[in-house]
């Protein structure tokens, strides 16, 4: 037996602890990123936006935006504009969402869910361009005809549009947390006789309340910052609507002008700082969308955790109560009004109506009875979720078909793309995603193994985390403006490659960080643990029987990563392409891309060549997205199946 | 054999973030003897078997202080090697939790992590190993299968060969058959008293009667404190403490 402390067998200073250091900081500086980056973009952007060519004042309230003729720089009616487009577009979603969430999570059989929860998913991996082209040549056509307004690139346009876009994200951060709700609140409903409606709506629901107005704000976050649909179907007028419940009224978004403007702007004059002003302020809008949405989820992790803890609460129980049936009617107020915004009176009618009726008779309808509504209205909405998305791909196909050919693939365009293929923008995409994912899927690796394995919760993780969310929730066209700042011009990298690659990958990493993230969480920590009790260092347990079954999670999120880039337009717009580029030759000459390419030609050339053009080019891209999304959800799919622990 | 003793607590407290869990425990392990840590749930057991080999250290705000010495050398000392000490002292845990490799895969983890990957040895340390935890002849045709197609009882033997491959001086079990039937309860007994004449056997349980039939030492705690260290047949015959005698005789727990 050995004497003292010293010495001892298992006493070691050997290299593979250095090892295990170093490895542990590559991962942590990876972290770092994420925080560094939401900052400096907050930073880079500020310094661009001065000196304002206004006061903060005027430029918040001043009604007229006119950065060339008039030198006014109000964007009050931008700020409108977003406010408008977003609310038309939350009447059409927040139902529909809620609706698609509870069928898929409560009602759908397991088969039918495993059919609509991908087909939803998919929904998602539309890119915006190719949303605005549907938008710009079918829907504000039949705006146009049906309504008989002098155009159909209107309000209503733009929130029908949004409104498709947000579906997704609502319908799916909803749909977990209700599937986050014990099973056993559920059973214990049932055990006392309550149908499966009431068990919904009077356990599941309330349980599940702050995810589903988490992923609401989420929803109305992607609504504010998207760019290019909106830019495409709006009219674009920076006009306050007369009256403001016009929803025929052309209409402008703080996003769709920087999409417009920034192309062409001098660089240092007031119209330079202006946009860059608009950029802080859509910026820290997101930014306070997000931030809620964040802190509301983290409520509902600290609510499912701490459960048996008692904590007493902020206000007596009959405040929170009046508040919250305040906040009800006042939503209800306003769902309504946009109801009645966007599709009149009459339908409006009949709806309040039929509510109101069903209100009155309730307490003597039968509870099987009230469950076939519920359940119908539910049922409803999923149908008209699947219309819409049947609709959309089905134009796209149909339009893009006769489009192409061997040589679509093969040439460039010719002719403003009106002849010749698509070849270089197919290239340049390809290109672009490639250097994007090189980028990014290390760091966001990194940083997801190192805020899972090497550290505990506490302070350092948690601004990580958010930042990471913040990142995710950060409008393109903001990172479009930042790489123009900040690689274009400041570090003269030029309207390039490289920069647009760089652009990219900063807004994917939020999405390889998140993915990774949950697959390196579903392993359970006892495997870990049996690692550590055999006498494995933690890289090697992390290498040996973490990653492993993490790997299908990460190559999802991978992949999801590379449909996001390859759809995305605002991000390179004023950072790498150029209409009549050719295939770059070296990391510093311009690219051309596949949506970029759809947009030009969709708003920018006319004739029918170029329409057709434009479906197919339409019809490739979106190929090629929902390719990259749908082997993604087959991967998860399958490896979902399989994996049990 | 002259009894050594293997393990030895000095003043061990415990905090998980605010909470206290262990206060002031001490006491010793024999070598080659089964020592069985019991008492109502809660009560620190399976706090204070994981201070053995620093499975606390991967749990978050944990604190411990005092001194816990393997072989006279305080495996808490600032420059101990945590994964060093954890080779010497392998554990099982609760729940089985082989990994999702393959049989032969899962017990060559050990070896592998420590830089071995000889074929032949491999081989014989496998076959080794599951003999020894009676699984070698149930397995033996499917080596090469996914160790999550095994049943419970069958997981937790592998996971036994898997802490014996590693050739530990010392094996934790923290509530070894919590989660199996009695047949394979009664086979992971017997194996157990196998195991004592090469390692030094600490388990943790619930079931008193377990402790009773197989271990030689046993440790009675109570919110956190080892109330009593003894003999088992001196702490379920003749329990100097009253707290032990009614948890021994069933009035609380």
């Amino acid at each position: 037996m050995r004497t003292g402390s010293q010495g001892g067998r298992w006493f070691s200073f050997l290299k593979k602890n250095y090892r295990e250091k170093s490895i542990k900081t590559i991962f942590f500086i990876a972290a770092l990123f994420g925080v560094i980056t939401i900052f400096s973009i907050l930073i880079f952007l500020l310094k661009e936006t001065y000196p304002l060519p206004t006061d903060i004042w005027s430029f918040l309230s001043g009604t007229t935006w006119s950065p060339t003729e008039q030198l006014k720089f109000g964007t009050y009616p931008l700020i409108v504009g977003t406010l408008l487009v977003t609310f038309g577009a939350m009447a059409l979603a927040i139902p529909l969402s809620l609706g698609g969430a509870l069928f898929i999570s409560e009602i759908a059989t397991h088969k039918l869910r495993s059919i609509i929860k991908p087909a939803i998913e998919l929904l998602a991996g539309i890119p915006s361009v190719v949303y605005g082209f549907f938008g710009l040549i079918i829907l504000t056509i039949w705006i146009k005809d049906f309504f008989g307004v002098p155009t159909g690139e209107t309000w209503l346009a733009g929130s029908i549009i949004l409104g498709i876009m947000a579906i997704p994200t609502i319908t799916t951060v909803a749909e977990d947390a209700i599937k986050a709700v014990p099973r056993e609140y559920k059973e214990g409903s049932l055990a006392m006789g309550a149908t499966k409606w009431q068990t919904i709506s009077k356990v599941v629901i309330p349980s599940a309340l702050s995810g589903i107005t988490a992923a609401i704000i989420l929803g109305i976050g992607r609504a504010v910052g998207e760019t290019m649909a909106i830019l495409m179907v709006c009219g674009n007028a920076a006009i306050i609507p007369t009256p403001l419940w016009n929803t025929f009224s052309p209409i402008r978004t703080l996003t769709s002008t920087l999409g417009i403007e920034t192309a062409e702007v001098p660089v240092g004059g007031p119209h330079y700082h202006g946009l860059f002003g608009v950029a802080v302020l859509l910026l820290v809008i997101t930014l306070i969308i997000n931030l809620s949405a964040v802190y509301l989820l983290g409520v509902i992790q600290k609510k499912h955790q701490a459960i048996g803890k008692k904590k007493k609460p902020l206000l007596p129980m009959k405040v929170v109560d009046y508040i919250k049936k305040m906040f009800t009617s006042i939503l209800l107020i306003i769902l309504l009004f946009m109801l009645y915004l966007t599709t009149g009176i009459f339908i409006t009618g009949i709806l309040v109506f039929l509510g109101l009726l069903v209100w009155y008779w309730r307490k003597k309808l039968s509870k099987r009875t009230l469950q076939r509504i519920a359940f119908s209205t539910i049922g409803g909405s999923i149908i008209i979720i699947i219309m819409l998305l049947g609709i959309i791909l089905g134009y796209i196909i149909f339009n893009g078909m006769g489009a192409l050919s061997w040589e679509f693939f093969t040439e460039a365009p010719r002719n403003l793309g009106r002849a010749g293929g698509i070849s270089t923008a197919l290239i340049g995409t390809l290109y672009l995603v490639a250097g994007a994912i090189a980028i990014a899927l290390p760091i966001g690796v990194g940083a997801s193994i190192y805020l899972t394995e090497y550290t505990k919760e506490g302070m350092m993780t948690k601004i990580i985390r958010t930042g990471a969310d913040l990142l995710n929730g950060t409008p393109s066209i903001v990172f479009g403006l930042f790489g123009f700042a900040f690689f274009v011009l400041y570090l003269k990298l030029g309207f390039s490659l490289l920069a647009g690659q760089i652009t990219l990958a900063f807004m994917i990493i939020p999405t390889i960080l998140r993915t990774t993230e949950e697959a390196l969480r579903c392993v359970p920590q006892s495997i870990r643990e049996g690692s550590y009790a055999v006498g494995a260092t933690r890289w090697q347990t992390i290498r040996r029987v973490v990653l492993p079954p993490a790997a299908p999670g990460i190559i999802t999120g991978a992949i999801l990563g590379i449909g996001r880039a390859s759809g995305e337009t605002a991000p390179i717009m004023f950072t790498a392409v150029a209409f009549s580029a050719i295939v770059p030759s070296s990391f510093f000459e311009p690219v051309n891309a596949l949506p970029y390419h759809l947009f030009t030609i969709a708003t920018s050339i006319p004739g029918s060549a170029a329409r057709a053009a434009a479906g197919g080019t339409a019809l490739v891209l979106l190929l090629l997205v929902i390719g990259f999304y749908s082997i993604a959800i087959l991967i998860r799919n399958h490896y979902q199946k399989t994996m049990k622990w | 054999m002259a009894e050594k003793e293997i393990i030895k607590t000095v003043d061990v407290n415990l905090w998980y973030g605010e909470k206290q869990a262990l206060f002031n425990v001490n006491m010793s392990v024999l070598a080659h003897k089964i020592t069985a840590l019991i008492g109502p749930s809660g009560c620190g057991k399976s706090t204070l078997i994981r201070c053995f080999n620093r499975m606390n250290d991967v749990i978050d705000r944990c604190k411990i202080t005092g001194s816990v010495f393997f072989d006279g050398n305080d495996i808490y000392h600032p420059d101990a090697d945590a994964v060093e000490i954890r080779k010497k002292i392998g554990m099982v845990f609760q729940k089985p939790n082989p990994f999702p490799k393959s049989i032969y895969e899962n017990i060559a983890y050990g070896p592998r992590v420590q830089g071995n990957n000889n074929k032949k040895e491999l081989d014989i340390i496998v076959e080794k190993s599951l003999r020894i935890a009676a699984l070698w002849e149930e397995v033996s045709d499917r080596l090469h299968e996914s160790a999550i197609g095994l049943s419970g009882g069958q997981q937790q033997r592998l996971c036994i060969a898997r802490s014996l491959a590693i050739e530990p001086e010392i094996i934790l079990m923290d509530e070894p058959c919590s989660s199996l039937d009695p047949i394979a309860t009664a086979k992971i007994e017997d194996l157990m008293t196998t195991l004592k004449k090469k390692y030094t056997v600490i388990i943790v349980t619930h079931n008193m009667q377990q402790a009773a039939r197989v271990s030689d030492y046993t440790a009675y705690m109570y919110l956190g404190k080892l109330i009593e260290f003894g003999k088992t047949e001196q702490i379920f015959e003749d329990p100097r403490e009253e707290l032990t005698d009614k948890y021994i005789t069933g009035r609380f727990g």
